[in-house]
């Protein structure tokens, strides 16, 4: 037995990882409130770190400490990386939704000459923006944090700021201002495909005439301005919610992996809650008149 | 009661690693397979249990051919030659007595009380048993080496592969586990162990094989190869960095 | 241009044929009798389904809010505010409920999944449990396909329900359209069959999410680098497949 407490003493065990969750000694029934105390408590510290590094970002964009170069290549990582990604996403939902949409009328009133000009207002204001930045909190987030989180833990970022690199606009920068400039562009690009999807859906499928489908006539300023309002807001909030995610990640290469997990749910659930926000504030300033 | 290789053969991409390796391993030995790095020794034994599939050549078990089989007609193989990964392989999800558990409850069809009983036994073999409820991220690597040997010899192994068992150990542990093997040959196990731990090599082995290019340069006993006149057998066992031997990637 | 998109489609086609194997692979584990290993299956239900219901919730509450101000702009317009829960509730149960929540469930349970799964291959657990003639497809993969089918149902339960809450409370406050006119306007309008239809597609969702993360969590290559790959790989893969999916489901069911 002595020679057991040797080796173990000669080799101490490392300490218990301290996210590994021990389900048996814990009561189930206390889980829940536990979880909903620790995640608010977790939450508002995270709050605090994003609003933070939101902050420095912002000032260090104000300094200009940003190479065009670094900004350029960013824009072309995420044009490239999304493409075709938000063009699929988005043209499958433009597709069920106008299918949707056009079923549940046929039903009601059987007129759907109104379909194509009022499902062009909302993705105008909302689903365009929204969706895409949904799409791009998972495809440029998990990219992000997974970049910046696989240079955390093999100490790359260490070396930048021992090197008297700020990571912050070495880093974050680039990403946060390709990731403003792109957002909008992207959302433009799934607009034109969700557009084409749902007209060719709705001519197929309901025989609605695409120059009656195609109708813009009830896009309002505010709609447009709503819409390039929330497309900026949300493609400041994705880089720097995912950078944060990235920048704060340990544990090895496994740490990476709970990084990008952390980025993608952070990212998602920011877009939602601005865009929540945003359609409160729109609703409130815009009020809709009777058509 | 042998495994025999004949002429094996086996590439990964531009790579010939495997070229024509032929050797034969006796019933209750502890046979070494040695060489440097990259040379293709675990690559030999994952052939046995049909984790990797030759290109071309034979792998006899106890005169049966034992490649290019389907998964499932490996399983009941895998029973009779268990295997200690080199990196343990302990399942993160389960704690160490759940891990040896595992097997037992999977091919022995018994309860999860009878199964931990029984592990709890395995345990104590290889002196972990006060350690049954950590988990295997708790450990460190000789301990994780001696749970994996435990798991391994719940099915009761007539063969068992080892895969640089003491790579990554400190010189304790690594005897421990050296003793552990050894002990085995009471058992009647038939051990396959593939290292380059000098020490090891020249204490616990009965017969060696060493490979050099893909084949069997020698194969003899410990003494034999102490007294070989060959240059390159000579250069890895005195560890000299200049000599004959060709390294690849160095 | 030409050569990417050809690369693309190869890149897809390979994927989607791995992931259709291990379906296979799959219903063949489950002959000649379904069962499976009940501790394996018990933790994932767990791990699934408990510590991914607050962000759900969130999810649910966001969508169904947003929802209902977005119906509010229509029912304003055409001056029809008795169809606001109507509105918002067909909506929800149909389409952006299970789809919203299956995206947040692919991003936090299938991205967990196949970091996991990945992490066993390359540390060659994997190998190990086949060493131990135990199939990797029978106690790894057949317990968390089934784990993520049933919770992300439960959730999208759940889910519908938080939405429409969230839904009648901002349709009272910022939109001004009573409650008792959103709960009579939702039950009047809508029947167990939109309910049913969504939940339908939540299982089917499910299944996407869990084959899709498990065939790239298995399929990681390259070490830990290739691990980080395999969760973002995995998670555009399962948002693509919960897409295309739900198309074909809207068109199958109408």
């Amino acid at each position: 037995m002595s020679r057991t407490r040797d080796i173990r003493s000669a080799d101490s065990p490392p300490a218990p990882p301290a996210s590994a969750p021990d389900p048996q000694r814990v009561a189930l029934l206390l889980r829940p409130p536990l979880l909903v105390g620790a995640a608010a408590l977790g939450g508002a510290r995270v709050a605090r770190g994003i609003a933070s590094l939101f902050a420095g970002t912002l000032l260090r964009a104000i300094n200009r400490q940003s190479e065009r170069g670094a900004v350029a290549e960013q824009m072309f990582n995420i044009g490239n990386r999304s493409l075709f990604f938000v063009a699929v996403t988005l043209g499958f939902i433009a597709l069920v939704s106008v299918f949707q949409v056009c079923l549940q009328l046929n039903r009601v009133t059987g007129d759907l000459s109104k379909v194509g000009l009022e499902l062009i207002k909302l993705m105008v204001h909302e689903s365009a923006p929204s969706l895409t930045a949904m799409m791009l909190a998972t495809r440029v987030g998990a990219g992000i944090a997974a970049e910046i989180g696989s240079m955390v833990v093999t100490e790359q970022v260490d070396a930048l700021r021992m090197s008297g690199v700020d990571p912050v606009s070495y880093l974050i920068l680039p990403r946060f201002l390709a990731c403003l400039l792109m957002t909008p562009v992207l959302a433009v690009f799934a607009f034109g495909v969700a557009l084409g999807s749902g007209t060719a859906m709705a001519y197929v499928a309901f025989g609605v005439n695409p120059s009656i489908f195609v109708d813009f006539s009830a896009v309002t300023a505010a709609d447009v301005g709503i819409g390039v309002v929330k497309c900026f807001c949300f493609g400041a909030a994705i880089p720097v919610v995912s950078g944060y995610c990235g920048l704060t990640t340990f544990g090895g290469s496994e740490g990476v992996g709970a990084a990008t997990t952390r980025a993608v749910i952070n990212a998602s659930l920011a877009v939602l809650a601005l865009d929540l926000l945003l359609t409160v504030a729109g609703f409130m300033l815009f009020p809709p008149s009777a058509a | 009661m042998t495994i025999e290789f004949r002429d094996l053969h086996k590439s990964f991409g531009a790579q010939h690693v495997l070229r024509g390796l032929t050797m034969t391993i006796e019933r209750g030995e502890v046979f070494f397979i040695i060489g440097t790095s990259g040379v293709g020794k675990s690559v030999t034994i994952k052939h046995l249990v049909g984790l990797l599939q030759p290109d071309s050549g034979e792998i006899l078990v106890d005169g049966k051919p034992v490649h290019g089989l389907a998964e499932r007609e490996y399983y009941p193989l895998r029973k009779r030659l268990g295997m200690v990964f080199q990196h343990s392989t302990l399942f993160d999800s389960l704690t160490v007595l759940d891990n040896v558990a595992l097997p037992l409850r999977k091919h022995q069809r018994m309860r999860m009380s009878a199964a931990r009983e029984a592990a709890k036994e395995r345990l104590a073999v290889v002196q972990m048993e006060r350690y049954a409820d950590r988990w295997p991220a708790e450990l460190s690597s000789g301990m994780r080496k001696r749970v994996a040997i435990a798991r391994t010899l719940t099915l009761e192994p007539q063969y068992v592969l080892f895969d640089e068992p003491t790579t990554g150990l400190d010189p304790v542990s690594a005897r421990r586990v050296d003793e552990m093997i050894k002990r085995l040959q009471t058992l009647d196990v038939t051990s396959v162990v593939v290292s380059h731990d000098l020490t090891s090599i020249f204490t616990i082995a009965d017969r060696i094989a060493f490979i050099y290019q893909g084949q069997a340069h020698i194969i003899g006993t410990p003494e034999q190869l102490r007294a070989a006149d060959d240059p390159i057998v000579q250069q890895f066992i005195s560890g000299r960095s200049d000599g004959p031997m060709e390294t690849p990637g160095f | 241009m030409i050569a990417r998109v050809g690369d693309v489609v190869i890149g897809v086609t390979r994927e989607v044929g791995g992931i259709g194997v291990l379906m296979l692979q799959v219903l063949r584990a489950l002959l000649p009798w379904p069962s499976m290993d009940a501790r394996e299956l018990w933790r994932n239900l767990y791990r699934m389904g408990v510590k991914s219901l607050p962000i759900i919730l969130a999810t649910a509450f966001f969508s169904g809010a947003i929802l209902v101000v977005q119906s509010g702009i229509f029912v304003r317009r055409f001056g029809a505010e008795g169809l606001l829960g109507w509105a918002t509730g067909y909506s929800t149960f149909r389409e952006i409920g299970p789809i919203l929540i299956a995206l947040m469930f692919s991003g936090r349970v299938g991205s967990n999944n196949t970091a996991e799964l990945g992490t066993m291959t390359i540390t060659e657990q994997i190998d190990g449990l086949r060493a131990l003639a135990i199939d990797p497809i029978r106690y790894l993969i057949v317990p968390r396909v089934t784990a993520m089918m049933v919770m992300l149902f439960a959730l999208t339960v759940f889910g519908d329900f938080v939405a429409i809450l969230g839904g009648a409370l901002l349709g009272q406050v910022v939109v001004g359209v009573d409650t008792s006119v959103f709960w009579h306007s939702l039950f009047s309008n809508l029947g167990t069959w939109d309910l049913v239809h969504g939940l339908v597609k939540s299982v089917f969702f499910g299944l996407v999410i869990s084959l899709t993360s498990c065939y790239f969590g298995i399929s990681v290559r390259g070490g830990a680098v290739g691990v980080g790959r395999a969760v973002n790989a995995s998670v555009v893969a399962s948002a693509i497949g919960i897409m295309v999916t739900d198309c074909l489901l809207t068109l199958l069911m109408k």
